[in-house]
């Protein structure tokens, strides 16, 4: 098959895989139990990571404000600057793919091994639907803890930045805060968690697909992880856009 | 404590890589390959990421100059804020998710397979076969995709800024340079490459190291990406300080 003709097998296959995924969700409620606890492994024990990463993303913020807008004469626009790039776009899209890399991986891993194991098999022979069994909870906890995890990443992100701005660089704190609340609102930190919550449909789904239908062997694992994070993260990247320009164009 | 035996194994891991790259036992014809492979891999979705953050950059950045009437001046902080940070980060995230992870499971499978003690069986020394070419290509493919990141994102906010808002296109191409200077450029290849070596030895490291079957696969890939990225980004923040601290 042609590069082409792959990806639109696979596309299609990821549409029949999402439709018989409604299917099953519609029919029956959730396992019970068990989104709680995807939602704690997905939300806790990412947390540091994504901890660290916003606030380094936020320090780097602060570091390019300063020198971008020094030339003009606007040091002041740094808490501006903070505000608007890392609350509207850099704090979703940061979060959406530190969980892609971290929970997204994980699924993958997980679903592909139970399929090179055959466990998925033996979850059909005793009845129980596996895309209702393996995917509704995860997809019910990711899209409880996305926004959170968002929101959070967020605030650090504004902090740290904050932290330099004033404490390395010798900015204003009073000035930089409230430039920041100026320019971000709680329209953003709504559109933020709206952002989210897609994302993190996103992951779960492109996740789960790939663990699936992942190939044979140690090898067919480690690939199907790995087309996971990169699909989910060049996904939600693109979306990011259209709604970006549907929100604030 | 754990944690610092790990951090100790790597260090160890890194020491060998470093001593077969200075006493030179591997093959350029391996490395020109992962070369290839590496950035052929990478090049797509380096390309679907910052090319639509270019234009998430204009879209926000043309509404925080209208306030000022001064949309001439966005171009400038496009070209500097993407050469300088966002396509460094960007591509290396994308290299890490695609390349380095695409490395972690060809390593971990080769492992599990006992490919690896194959090779050292016929005395082929495994790191130097398998783990420095390796390193050696992701350190020279990620500058390269942060230049390809750099146009495409430069490429992206001209598509939103000239094309979709209608700001003049002279404008924008003669304001584009106005902040940027050759040392930006230059800071920013190092710091890809210093991201590139991160991002290599820890994704070797850990498909070198995969154990406990196809789980253990999956585990080395998803440990690799993650703490690459949290490598790398940390990295950034000193060496930003340290690169751009005093220009300008």
């Amino acid at each position: 098959m042609s590069a082409v003709r792959r990806w639109l097998f696979s596309l299609g296959r990821f549409a029949l895989f999402c439709g018989d995924f409604l299917k099953a969700a519609i029919r029956q409620p959730p396992p019970p139990g068990a989104t709680m606890a995807e939602a704690y492994r997905i939300g806790i024990r990412s947390m540091p990571i994504l901890l660290i990463i916003s606030a380094f993303v936020g320090t780097n913020l602060s570091l390019q404000g300063y020198y971008a807008f020094k030339p003009l004469g606007g040091q002041s626009l740094v808490g501006m600057f903070v505000a608007l790039a890392g609350v509207r776009e850099l704090a979703p899209i940061i979060a959406a793919s530190m969980i892609a890399a971290k929970a997204g991986t994980e699924m993958a891993s997980q679903i592909a091994v139970m399929r090179i194991q055959q466990q998925i098999d033996a979850l059909e022979v005793m009845a129980v639907n596996p895309h209702w069994y393996l995917i509704t909870p995860r997809l019910l906890g990711i899209v409880l803890v996305m926004p959170a995890l968002t929101t959070i990443a967020m605030y650090v992100m504004v902090a740290a930045a904050y932290v330099v701005g004033v404490y390395q660089l010798g900015l204003n704190g009073a000035e930089f805060l409230e430039f920041a609340v100026q320019a971000a609102d709680t329209r953003d930190l709504f559109y933020g968690g709206l952002k989210a919550m897609i994302f993190g449909v996103i992951i779960c789904m492109v996740s789960c697909y790939n663990g699936f239908y992942s190939g044979h062997g140690a090898r067919g694992v480690g690939t199907a992880t790995n087309t996971a994070v990169v699909t989910a993260a060049v996904t939600c990247v693109v979306l990011n856009y259209f709604i970006s320009e549907m929100v604030y164009g | 404590m754990e944690w610092l035996a790990t951090l100790g194994r790597f260090g160890l891991f890194a020491g060998r890589v470093a001593r077969r790259l200075i006493h030179p036992s591997w093959r350029l014809g391996d490395f020109t390959q992962q070369l290839y492979l590496v950035t052929t891999r990478c090049l797509g979705p380096v390309i679907a990421v910052t090319l639509p953050f270019g234009m998430v950059i204009a879209l926000q950045g043309l509404q925080i100059f209208a306030m000022f009437g001064s949309e001439h001046l966005l171009a400038s902080l496009v070209s500097v804020t993407v050469i300088r940070e966002l396509s460094p980060v960007l591509a290396s995230v994308l290299v890490a998710a695609q390349g380095g992870s695409a490395f972690a499971a060809e390593l971990g499978s080769m492992r599990i397979k006992e490919e690896i003690d194959a090779t050292e069986v016929m005395a082929v020394d495994g790191i130097a076969y398998h783990v420095v070419p390796r390193v050696l290509a992701v350190t020279l493919a990620c500058p390269m995709l942060n230049l390809v990141g750099s146009i495409a994102g430069i490429a992206g906010a001209f598509i939103t800024a000239v094309v979709f808002r209608g700001e003049q296109a002279g404008v924008f191409m003669a304001q584009l340079w106005a902040f940027t200077q050759p040392s930006d450029l230059w800071g920013s290849l190092l710091k890809t490459a210093i991201f590139g070596v991160i991002i290599g030895l820890i994704s070797c490291y850990h498909g070198y190291n995969a154990s406990g079957g196809a789980a253990g696969v999956g585990k080395a890939v998803n440990e690799t990406v993650v703490y690459s990225v949290l490598a790398f980004i940390t990295a950034n923040y000193f060496l930003t300080t340290a690169l751009f601290g005093q220009s300008s």
